[in-house]
């Protein structure tokens, strides 16, 4: 499977002025995150920190990050809207 | 054509350990014990392990063990429960172990303790676990197998028999050793090593068992389970059967918990080779002190 590749941290410079400071426990661990694939087509991940989710666009899907915490599991996943994709 | 029913409802299982997470450390000895046997393990391994996973994390207490041992480097609990994610102190993802979220050849080492007796497709897993390793990684895992909760199988059976005419599942299907070790190999794992650890343990009653197993976030998930409440007349006759067949002299009743431990590696040329036939530099004959025959004669008495 040589389509499987590593998650990339998108830069915060969209975000507005403030956002960036997360409190200590909603911070993810970024030597984590770039373990992390989508476990439904191991592809890679695109992490947006507004949103603080981990986007798998092959598999149209988002992963929640709670407190810290990646939820990885299928039923976690919100489908994209039309324009996300 | 419909899809097979699968064996266990993971998502019952989620919520079943969401709601016992607070109270988790009250029911994990049998965790613990695995964890010290895993840290005895990874002590005669000369080798340093930078990214490991903890599949099936419960609630961190294998990794709080084992994070002190200084050749392994990031250790990530991976937990089905969200509520027992929360209770892990290190790197954590909810996931489930039947969709790992982890790319190929990135990891040094998965550890998993007790988890994998419930997932529906162990092989599957097993392959996804060998791809997410690197070349000469490290599988070192412990499931609960072999007559695991025998005891209480049994005691429901004559139970439900006697007062439905028929029994329903209650324990699930566990696996024995040789099965383990043959999937093991299937999913391209080298030097496979299976051994059985038969744990029992005694409890005041039939009744602290079942509390036990419930506190472990470990009831009933079978799909085919049946889903009407337990009558008390049943939930009497299946003491009464417990306490007839594996009652003890002071009056407490034993479980036997068979844990299976399994070490297996990703081939790399480093590890021992067998060589090729007819490579030999000694006879065998020679070490035995005998005459060497050729194949197929039989040797005189």
């Amino acid at each position: 499977m040589s389509n499987r590749e590593r998650v990339t941290a998108v830069s915060e410079k969209n975000s507005p002025q403030g956002v960036t400071q997360q409190s200590d426990e909603s911070i993810v661990d970024p030597k984590l995150l770039e373990l992390l694939v989508c476990p439904l087509t191991k592809t890679r991940l695109i992490y947006n920190a507004q949103t603080k989710e981990l986007i798998s666009k092959a598999a149209g899907v988002a992963f929640p990050i709670r407190k810290g915490i990646p939820l990885m599991t299928p039923d976690a996943a919100r489908q994209l809207d039309g324009d996300e994709k | 054509m419909g899809e097979a029913q699968e064996l266990f409802d993971r998502i019952l299982l989620a919520q079943r350990r969401n709601n016992v997470a607070a109270s988790a450390g009250d029911h994990a000895f049998l965790l613990e014990r695995v964890a010290l046997d895993f840290a005895d393990r990874l002590a005669g391994i000369k080798r340093t392990f930078p990214v490991g996973l903890n599949l099936g994390a419960f609630n961190g207490v294998l990794s709080r063990h084992l994070r002190s041992c200084e050749r392994i480097g990031m250790l990530v609990d991976v937990e089905l429960s969200v509520e027992m994610a929360r209770q892990c102190d290190g790197p954590c993802v909810v996931a489930d172990e039947e969709f790992l979220p982890f790319s190929d050849g990135t990891l040094d080492l998965v550890l998993s303790g007790l988890s994998l007796q419930l997932v529906n497709d162990l092989p599957g897993v097993l392959i996804q676990i060998f791809r997410s390793l690197k070349a000469d990684g490290l599988l070192l895992a412990s499931m609960l197998g072999g007559e695991t909760l025998k005891e209480l199988r049994h005691a429901w059976l004559i139970a439900e028999d006697e007062i439905y005419g028929g029994a329903s599942p209650r324990v699930a299907p566990f696996a024995n050793l040789r099965d383990v070790g043959s999937l093991l190999q299937r999913a391209g794992f080298a030097l496979p090593v299976v051994d059985l650890d038969r744990v029992q343990v005694t409890y005041s009653s039939p009744l602290a068992l079942m509390q036990e197993l419930k506190g472990m976030g470990a009831s009933n998930i079978l799909n085919a389970r049946l889903k009407k409440p337990v009558t008390r007349a049943l939930l009497q006759r299946v003491c009464e059967v417990y306490h007839q067949c594996y009652g003890l002299d002071d009056g407490r009743v034993s479980a036997t918990f068979d844990i299976v431990n399994m070490t297996a590696w990703v081939p790399h040329s480093s590890q021992q080779q067998p060589l090729k036939p007819g490579t030999a530099h000694a006879r065998l004959a020679d070490a035995l002190g005998v005459k060497e025959m050729p194949a197929g004669e039989k040797a005189r008495r």
